[in-house]
């Protein structure tokens, strides 16, 4: 904290003179009448005396800017109108003014800019210099949140910095996931959210406007401090605080229409036809009870014309900021609403934050308040698998059917898809949610802030309430004469952190030391109400939706939670002569998740780093930052539930036993437990290089990291044979290990107006299990298996060889031993691989047939600035890895009558075709769920947001008053390449045991924006 | 300063030492932890409440064992549009996790094993006040545990054998029938000793000492121990149980809600529509108002009306029709069990109302199943009509099939299978117009047994089981495949039983898959 502060104070002391320099020179200019023009002449050099070649020279002439540019030799020359002052500026160099007074020689040696350098980082519990960070930590501006329009935190941050894999869902209001290098855990990957020192996620409806700045601490050493909850990384956001000087508004509004990608799917004409030769196929195959086609029904009904159009999302925001040297503050208002894309669904979110600082004296304090309200028109349907199973022949609606949607019919379309008009139509749910979120402290600085001493205390409670009404009416065929009913249900938690913090920072000739001890408690609480009641009542066709008001069954449920986590934390920063680096960081932690004797655990980490470019014997010109840094470290996690160590007795079974009908109840223990479960702990070792050359334009960050997830806490499946009922227990099982390395390149440079930037991060993760629970050596999850040795989560499928063509190859399709393998096969068929060589086919000819892990993921970066123009392009790619296309298998080859998509060139006797089997209704022999022929490559480059944006020149502007005007366009996901043929190459998986299986996921929107921008 | 520095420092302490380890101890006071259950006589008896209330799940006998059973067996037929679940009734198993009925079948059977296992493991511990209770309570405990072992094997043949608590680490091993049969022969045996002859109205769902030798009669039956199960059947039929049970004069009464427990009754799963959920509910274990209904009816019911996810093979109503009642008429166990094209010309002085109408030319010669059908309408996702799961008929064919393998057509077997014969109002077998010579040798009886059977126990969900105790040899497959010919995928040594779950296989290294799939 120190750092920064005093940092800020040099800076501004800087920027003071800087005023009153131009000041002066403003009253110079006006004091001299307009003279005659002079030319001057001179060299420029850097801070060693070595010319510089390139340096802008620049000038006013009558108001209007000109200038020139030294050559070879770092010589200028310019003419310069009597009185007006000459401005030299080079890239990583400060830039110099120079008012010549009549003089026409000037020589100028031009200092370098460390700005950059000693930009200080929050690290968690204090800042340190960006130069001096030992561990891996990623950073992500204001400025390149800018021209982002997504109302997500985590979404915004997609391709800012490397070995983040972030996914959403697309859905308004949603939330992202976000992991960071690799999969560690296997319970929960979410990152630490740290904001403003307050523990709470991106759930909270954080306004990216916001927010000043965003870290990402990647290592063990980084994040050391937070112990027990940063075992997945940390991402620590700082908002706003506000500047000094007199009142800045700041407004921008940002209107994005968006829109959803669509399945190319037949019309009504073309599936009859290939519908119709699905039961021909049934009927030659001879499929028990076929023996005709459809009496189709008569509509052309594109479901996704039905369900999908033009969304408009609006954000605004509004912000008020200031400050004076004791004190400073920033408010903001903030209103997005989303009218999703897909039909039924919206989000509506109101926030305001308002933060203060100030100091007097030894005693700083401040708050950060954040209040945010919002409203979210929930799914009422599995809309992208609807699609593609409801046949397009079925009507929407359908005066037949109770509620009067159309479904399927066991002679006109025998489904049993799900009509998703009706499933949003009958099923209301909206979900109202109100989170505020902020923290107070208090902080005494002593001894010249040598000692500080400083209390936070934060609270986050939350309040959320989802009301539902489900009318009468179907949506598929079979359907009972369901009840109609209205539901509650609430959520209210609370979350509490006490902290206190002191640290000591002084430096005592070479030595620099920096410490820190503190305390922090954290409680948890959490109530949660449900209440549905049967037939609500009707004023004609209208619902009355108070539970007071419906006369049927009623149910209600009820419970709560409660979590409490103490922690003693410490580190040491010492430096000597700022070129030998070391800290170290233990922390200690208490949970009431583990059994007793197992609620304590102890995490440390230790990092050196060698700045060479310090050294005596370092002279690499070129070169004006280099360091070495290497760190080691342990964490502790227990992402859990609150009480997996507890067995309890479910009361809920209830039987009937005679006459009368009474109802007994029954009590059993349903959940099985593990009661011995202990800290998972995760073991880092990073290996970096940073550098800063060529004058501060070109940066490089390198790294290498191995890290061992031991005592892994996870949900493992266990058997069924157990009898176990309402999911896995937690257990301790295995370990994983990470292998990877980060690569972050950066060039800028300015060419008179023009600058540009262009930033490239790749990372590469190998993930590897060593052991796996309950002493397994393999496990299989439906279409992966994970095994010791290899990466989590490979696919595991029966392979596809190829289609039968006549009956010879299907005699020919025989095993070593000559038994013909799959003897009820037809030409057209599937020629499926006998692995294990048995002559048929069964489990044990699944193998692993291709994995799911990328092996690089990169993020590129490129800005573009020419006077008032920027152009920025912000790219994202994945590649290598196998991913499993749900919608294809989902469409299935028309065996439920599913619909299918254009272009379809199955098996036939006329075209036969080698690649896609023949199409039969009722026989799912070629379109199995579990073959390799679902798998595709999937890798993908997106440009994820390209925007042009123009500033109104200050010059222009500031006569009515204002500091910046911008306009700017956004496009979002606009540009991508890939093979993939799904909707979205980027689609939110299912998670640890479904990697890379993307089953008819929400595809991320493509969008085009507009803003507006502007501060006074 | 000073004084600054000395404040907050104590501020620091104080905190420091406030925050001490008990907060960090919090207890889950959401329900009974399980430290402090199974302490009381109360406690066992929820817990045996609480295998009893698996029956109402859809991979027992809520839903799923109908359709399965009845399509696997030549009875029953599945023509359902969700492709899967009708070819897993023909013998054509693609993927061996299929949840509908692999999965949820599997699991829910391994739950109520663990829910017995869990009173048995404890009921030692308890003090009881009166020692009958105590061990009533752990015999209806075996019973409800061997009664689903039975029907595991009738599935699955090699699953584990499990009777102790279960824990998150265990990987059973395979058992073979003939194991589960020795544990259910010990484990019935002393539930005989416990079980009281009779219960009264209030607790008629508990098993009596007739249900324990009905289902060990039926566990001898299919280990071919014919003479323990005939010993077994004679307590029902000649013992004690014959002033406790007798047919039915009408053999309707048997499949209405309005007859439940009655003297033909031996076991009946107890159904009530007493908690009203207003959606078709799936397995909730966590929800105190749970339905406990019965899925019967919905599942095979006529398409467009119900589920239609199993209807009846035609050969039954060609069959029934092959004799006329001595008055005449046809079977009557025809109107009761089935809807066809002509049941209205067939039983013209019966009321026929088929969910609301008569029989649709449109449904051509297919044949929908109305035994256990109830007269709500329109059809409700549940009905509350207890399913007699061990009847006396079923005992008395049971019985003239023991005594003929044993003795061959004695007068015994011949009278036993002609009480079931002539409650339908045909003759006694020996003056069947249609079948002669039925009686001549213990081949001849044993194939009328067969047809004797199938048309008694049409749709029951005790077909299977019959054609699993009979055998596939290749000519007994030709006859069944003439029946059905969803036994054209019928591989012998193969399909006698299901695949076991493939994930259960897989990550369970000491249990292997069934033979060849």
């Amino acid at each position: 904290m120190k750092t920064n502060t005093a940092n800020n104070q040099t800076r501004s002391l800087f920027r003071k003179i800087q005023y009153l320099s131009v000041m002066l020179v403003f009253l110079c200019i006006g004091s001299v009448v307009a003279s005659a023009q002079t030319t001057v002449r001179g060299s420029v050099t850097d801070e060693n005396g070595s010319p510089l070649v390139g340096v802008s020279v620049s000038t006013d002439v009558n108001g209007k800017k000109t200038g020139t540019a030294t050559d070879l030799d770092g010589n200028y020359s310019i003419s310069v109108q009597g009185g007006a002052t000459l401005t030299f500026s080079f890239i990583g160099y400060l830039d110099e003014t120079v008012n010549p007074e009549g003089r026409t020689d000037i020589n100028v040696s031009m200092k370098p800019d460390t700005k950059l350098l000693d930009e200080s980082v929050v690290i968690g519990y204090g800042t340190v210099k960006k130069k001096d960070i030992l561990g891996s930590v990623s950073t992500v501006r204001e400025q390149a949140l800018d021209d982002r329009t997504t109302g997500n935190v985590i979404e915004s941050m997609r391709g800012l910095t490397s070995g983040m894999k972030i996914t959403s869902s697309g859905q308004p209001g949603s939330n992202a996931s976000i992991v960071i290098r690799g999969l560690g855990s296997l319970t929960n990957n979410s990152p630490l959210f740290i904001v403003d020192g307050n523990y709470g996620g991106s759930e909270v409806g954080l306004n990216v406007e916001d927010i000043e700045s965003i870290q990402v601490l990647k290592d063990a050493s980084s994040a050391a401090i937070y112990g027990s909850r940063a075992a997945n990384g940390v991402v620590i956001i700082t908002t706003k605080k506000g500047t000094k000087g007199g009142l800045k508004v700041k407004f921008d509004s940002n209107v994005e229409l968006n829109w959803l990608p669509r399945y190319d799917l037949m019309d009504a004409e073309t599936y009859k036809l290939y519908d119709d030769r699905a039961y021909a196929e049934a009927m030659l195959q001879g499929v028990e009870g076929v023996t005709g086609y459809q009496n189709h029904f008569e509509a052309n009904t594109d479901w996704q014309d039905e369900m999908l159009s033009m969304g408009v999302l609006q954000n605004y925001n509004v912000s008020l900021s200031g400050g004076s040297d004791d004190i400073r503050y920033y408010t903001s208002l903030n209103r997005m609403v989303d009218d999703g894309a897909l039909y039924g669904t919206g989000y509506d979110k109101y926030g305001f934050r308002v933060n203060t600082s100030g100091r007097k004296g030894i005693f700083e304090f401040g708050e950060n308040f954040f209040y945010t309200r919002s409203s979210r028109d929930n799914m009422g349907s599995s809309s992208w698998s609807n699609f593609i199973t409801m046949p397009p022949t079925i009507p929407v609606y359908d005066a037949n059917n109770p509620g009067g949607y159309g479904y399927g019919s066991s002679d006109r379309a025998n489904t049993y898809a799900l009509n998703p008009v009706a499933q949003e139509n009958i099923n209301e749910s909206v979900n109202d949610e109100e989170y505020m979120y902020g923290n107070i402290f208090g902080q005494i600085n002593l001894f010249k802030d040598v000692f500080k001493a400083k209390l936070n205390l934060a609270y986050k409670s939350y309040y959320g309430i989802t009301n539902k009404l489900r009318k009468k009416g179907n949506w598929t065929m079979g359907q009972g004469d369901d009840a109609a009913s209205v539901s509650s249900s609430m959520a209210k938690h609370h979350d509490i952190l006490i902290e206190h913090t002191y640290t000591f920072d002084k430096t005592f000739g070479k030595h620099d030391v920096d410490a820190m001890v503190g305390m922090s408690y954290n409680r948890f609480h959490e109530e949660t109400r449900s209440a549905t009641k049967l037939d609500p009542l009707t004023v004609g066709d209208k619902y009355i939706t108070s539970i007071n008001a419906a006369t049927g069954t009623t149910s209600a449920t009820g419970g709560y939670t409660e979590s409490a986590l103490i922690s003693y934390l410490g580190r040491i920063n010492y430096a000597y002569a700022d070129k030998y680096l070391v800290q170290i960081t233990a922390r200690r932690d208490g949970t009431s998740k583990l059994p007793q004797g197992n609620k304590w655990g102890n995490f440390y980490s230790g990092s050196v780093g060698w700045r060479i470019s310090s050294e005596d014997f370092f002279d690499v010109p070129a070169i004006n930052d280099l360091k070495i840094r290497a760190n080691y470290g342990v964490l502790g996690n227990t992402n859990i539930g609150v009480w997996d160590y507890q067995s309890t007795i479910n009361t809920a079974p209830r039987a009937v036993l005679g006459a009368s009908d009474k109802v007994y109840v029954g009590m059993t223990q349903s959940n099985l437990t593990n009661n011995d479960l202990v800290w998972e702990s995760k073991t880092t070792a990073n290996v970096g290089i940073d550098m800063t050359a060529f004058r501060s334009r070109f940066t490089v960050a390198a790294e290498w990291f191995l890290s061992k997830s031991e005592d892994l806490l996870v949900y493992l499946p266990i058997l069924w044979t157990t009898g176990n009922e309402g999911g896995a227990p937690a257990t301790n099982a295995g370990s994983l290990q990470n292998t990877g390395v980060e690569l972050e390149l950066g060039w800028n440079d300015r060419k008179g107006d023009f600058s540009y930037a262009v930033n490239l991060n790749l990372s590469h993760v190998r993930n590897k299990v060593l052991s796996l629970g309950y002493g397994q050596t393999v496990y299989y999850t439906g279409t992966s298996i994970s095994e010791i040795g290899k990466p989590l989560g490979m696919w595991y499928l029966y392979e596809m060889d190829g289609i039968f063509q006549s009956k010879e190859e299907v005699v020919a399709h025989q095993n070593s031993e000559g038994k013909i393998i799959q003897p009820n096969a037809l030409p057209g068929d599937i020629r499926y691989v006998d692995y294990d060589d048995d002559g048929q086919i069964a489990s044990t000819d699944r193998h692993i047939v291709g994995s799911p892990w990328p092996w690089l993921e990169m993020g590129l970066g490129v800005n573009l600035a020419y006077k008032g123009f920027a152009l920025n392009l912000s790219g994202y790619g994945r590649f290598g890895q196998t991913v499993f296309n749900g919608a294809r298998a989902t469409a299935g080859d028309f065996n439920t009558n599913q619909n299918n998509f254009n272009g379809l060139k199955p098996w036939t006797q006329e075209n036969p075709s080698t690649t896609h089997p023949r199409i039969i209704y009722g026989d799912t022999r070629n379109s199995r769920n579990d073959q390799d022929r679902w798998l595709e490559d999937g890798s993908f480059f997106r440009f994820s947001d390209i925007s042009l944006s123009y500033s109104l020149p200050s010059s222009l502007i500031s006569k009515i008053g204002f500091e910046q005007i911008k306009v700017s366009v956004i496009g979002k996901n606009l540009v991508t390449f890939t093979k993939y043929s799904g909707l979205d190459p980027e689609f939110a998986d299912g998670g640890i045991y479904t990697l890379g299986y993307d089953g008819c996921s929400f595809p991320n929107p493509r969008s085009v924006s507009f803003g507006l921008t502007f501060t006074f | 300063m000073k004084k600054i520095i000395i404040g907050v420092l104590c501020v620091a302490l104080a905190i420091f030492s406030a925050c001490s380890e008990d907060h960090l101890d919090i207890q889950n006071e959401n329900t009974l932890s399980t430290g402090v259950f199974w302490q009381t006589e109360d406690d066992i008896e929820a817990g045996l409440i609480a295998v009893y209330s698996m029956f109402y799940r859809q991979g027992t006998w809520t839903r799923n064992i109908y359709p399965q059973m009845q399509g696997m067996a030549d009875d029953g037929v599945s023509y359902a549009g969700w492709t899967e679940l009708n070819e897993w009734t023909k013998f054509k198993y693609t993927n061996y996790n299929f949840d509908e009925v692999n999965g949820k079948m599997w699991r829910e059977h391994f739950t109520t094993i663990y829910r017995a296992n869990q009173v048995l493991a404890h009921i030692d511990k308890v003090e009881f006040a009166d020692a009958t209770h105590k061990e009533d309570l752990r015999a209806q405990t075996l019973w409800l545990r061997s009664f689903y072992y039975f029907y595991m094997t009738a599935l699955w043949d090699n699953m584990p054998l499990i009777l102790d608590v279960s824990s998150a680490a265990d990987q059973p091993a395979n058992s073979s029938p003939e194991a589960v049969f020795a544990q259910l022969e010990t484990d019935l045996r002393t539930a005989i000793e416990a079980l009281p002859e009779t219960r009264d109205a209030e607790n008629t769902a508990r098993p009596t000492k007739g249900a324990a030798y009905a289902l060990l009669a039926k566990v001898y039956m299919q280990w071919h121990k014919y003479a323990e199960a005939k010993t077994c059947l004679e307590w029902l039929i000649e013992g004690n149980g014959a002033s406790i049970y007798d047919l039915m004069p009408d053999y309707g009464a048997n499949f209405s809600n309005k007859n439940e427990n009655n003297k033909e009754s031996i076991y009946e799963i107890h159904f009530s529509l007493t908690h009203y959920v207003g959606f078709d509910q799936t397995d909730n274990y966590l929800d105190p108002n749970a339905q406990l209904g019965t899925q019967i009816e919905e599942v095979q019911s006529p398409k467009d009306i119900g589920w239609n996810n199993v209807e009846a093979r035609r050969w039954l109503v060609d069959y029934y029709k092959r004799e006329t009642t001595v008055t005449g008429e046809y079977d009557p166990r025809l109107y009761y069990t089935l809807w066809y094209d002509s049941v209205e010309s067939d039983f013209p002085n019966r009321t026929h109302d088929i969910y609301g109408s008569g029989w649709k030319s449109e449904w051509g010669s297919r044949v929908w199943i109305k035994k256990y059908s109830t007269d709500v309408r329109p059809l409700y996702y549940w009905n509350d009509n207890n399913f007699r799961v061990l009847r006396l008929a079923d005992m008395l064919l049971l019985y003239a099939e023991a005594e003929n393998e044993l003795n061959g057509p004695t007068d015994k077997a011949i009278s036993a299978l002609n009480k079931v014969r002539n409650r339908a109002g045909l003759a006694d077998i020996q003056n069947s117009t249609y079948y002669k010579g039925a009686t001549a040798s213990k081949d001849a009886f044993r194939e009328q047994i067969k047809i004797e059977r199938g048309l008694e126990l049409s749709l029951e969900c005790v077909r299977w089981i019959d054609l699993k105790r009979w055998g596939f040899t290749t000519d007994e497959l030709a006859k069944i495949t003439a029946r059905d010919p969803d036994f054209d995928n019928f591989v012998i040594g193969k399909h006698e039983r299901m695949p076991l779950p493939q994930r259960e296989c897989d990550n369970n290294p000491n249990l292997k898959q069934n033979e060849n799939y």
